[in-house]
């Protein structure tokens, strides 16, 4: 079996379709929908499109839940057992477990929604963080950023499920927040294992890691505020081992992540503007 | 395109969308749910909303039928800007299903979409679906159950609200009043954020 598999070489069947990020970047639509108003972005029943909004999250969950299966399984099979030992891979090994309970978790919870596999486009850079040769810089990328960003992604759905009175929801949410919890840890306890005697190593990882989690605050996506349909919880962050420290930090990129979003989006607006003048 | 149907923007500059075929579909619908020959319609198509920004709205002013729906209802979610048809035809059945109710005395006293409570809208709403899949057009009903379920709630009294409103042959904005009476959404406080929201520029 090959090893270090490229995100272009998942496995897939007919019902799913890749999501190009030009199509998002090109989009003429979005420097006009970032100088609207369309409503307060934190999840709630009475903002504007909010059943689909939350079927379009619920699709967006379901296909990370089936790349960090694949991501961890593939950290089982892509190293030996000098780069990564034994006992990392039989955590990888326990987290694809959890994975793929999601996988099925996720999917009940589409149904409940009323969404179908393949109803909205994959995008997989969720698993191009997975595709790090280094397994030290892997696992900071997967199980401390994105394995966090579940924790914020999950916290919110929970709240939401809550704020709407939708029980199944509010207990799935509740049931995988408690894994992705452990998951951190995992990273968290492997990244200052393996690193003990290598400091110049482990600050390339957490590097990495700042590098994804900017990725995945995606302009504005996760935050404090009443603009982040994804709130940072930072309660949840506290008991998988994050410091207060390593919170405000990815707080402050967030913000400055919004920042930088707005300004794109005003100077792109400007330019369709004279272009269309 | 027929002297009774308007459609703004004529063309479309944002996305692949083209008025002809948005036309042709509407003349389709209207007879397909049997609304009024000599009534005209316009519907004003929001080019700049893409999903998950997806909404609509169906009034009657001064005996015209003036539809608002987002680009987005239109949009094939597995090829940004890309118009989907059958989709159009659905949501287009349901709100002149919506228009022609507004203009029978069942729906004479209902306020224009912008009033409606979210609760109200999508009792009517399911009552417009029902009716949608009746006439053999594609419709997910545990779609629309969740719909109902977030503004009337997770309930067996609001499940049984839901399938009520989707049989329904007929019914009145008496009706829609004592289905949000029955769940309790009539008893929740006014919308924090306006329902026409995305409707605003």
């Amino acid at each position: 079996m090959k090893k270090m598999l490229q995100e272009s070489e998942l496995a897939r069947d007919s019902r799913f379709v890749r999501s190009k990020i030009e199509d998002r970047i090109f989009d003429p639509r979005g420097p006009k929908i970032a100088q609207r108003n369309t409503g307060p972005a934190k999840m709630a029943t009475d903002r504007p499109a909010a059943a689909e909004r939350s079927r379009s999250l619920m699709h967006g969950i379901f296909v990370g839940e089936v790349q960090a299966l694949e991501g961890a399984g593939r950290t089982c099979f892509d190293f030996d057992d000098t780069e990564a030992p034994f006992q990392l891979k039989l955590d990888m090994a326990r987290q694809c477990w959890d994975e793929a309970r999601h996988c099925e978790i996720s999917l009940k919870l589409g149904d409940h929604m009323g969404t179908e596999i393949g109803e909205y486009t994959e995008s997989t850079f969720l698993f191009a963080a997975a595709c790090n040769p280094d397994p030290v810089l892997r696992l900071c990328g997967v199980n401390r950023a994105l394995e966090g960003l579940a924790i914020d992604v999950f916290s919110t759905m929970k709240e939401f499920g809550n704020e709407s009175g939708d029980p199944v929801l509010e207990f799935c949410e509740d049931w995988m927040l408690a894994d992705e919890v452990t998951h951190v840890k995992m990273g968290s306890d492997w990244l200052r294992r393996l690193t003990e005697k290598d400091p110049e190593r482990r600050e390339r990882a957490l590097e990495f890691q700042r590098t994804v989690d900017s990725i995945f605050n995606l302009g504005g996506f996760r935050g404090e505020d009443e603009e982040n349909p994804i709130q940072l919880a930072r309660r949840f962050r506290e008991l998988a081992g994050f410091t207060d420290e390593e919170n405000d930090s990815l707080a402050a990129l967030a913000r400055q992540s919004m920042e930088e979003a707005r300004q794109m989006a005003e100077a792109a607006s400007v330019a369709l503007d004279a272009q269309s003048a | 395109m027929s002297g009774r149907i308007t459609i703004t923007p004529d063309p479309f500059t944002l996305i692949d969308y083209d008025v002809g075929e948005i036309a042709g579909i509407i003349e389709d619908a209207a007879a397909l749910v049997g609304f009024p020959t000599d009534v005209e319609i316009s519907l004003e198509v929001d080019e700049e909303l893409f999903p998950p920004l997806t909404g609509h709205m169906a009034d009657v002013v001064d005996g015209r039928a003036v539809l608002w729906i987002s680009g987005a209802n239109f949009e094939d979610t597995r090829r940004p800007r890309h118009f989907e048809p059958q989709q159009a035809r659905t949501d287009l059945v349901e709100m002149l299903f919506r228009a022609k109710d507004r203009l029978s005395e069942d729906f004479a006293d209902a306020p224009c979409d912008r009033e409606l409570s979210r609760g109200e809208r999508i009792a009517w709403d399911i009552y417009a679906i029902g009716r949608t899949e009746r006439l053999g057009l594609p419709v997910r009903r545990p779609r629309e159950r969740y719909d109902f379920r977030l503004q009337h709630g997770f309930t067996d009294v609001a499940d049984a609200a839901f399938e009520r409103c989707w049989d329904a042959e007929r019914m009145t904005w008496a009706g829609i009043g004592e289905i949000c009476k029955e769940t309790g959404a009539a008893n929740r406080g006014p919308s924090k954020v306006p329902v026409d929201l995305l409707r605003n520029k």
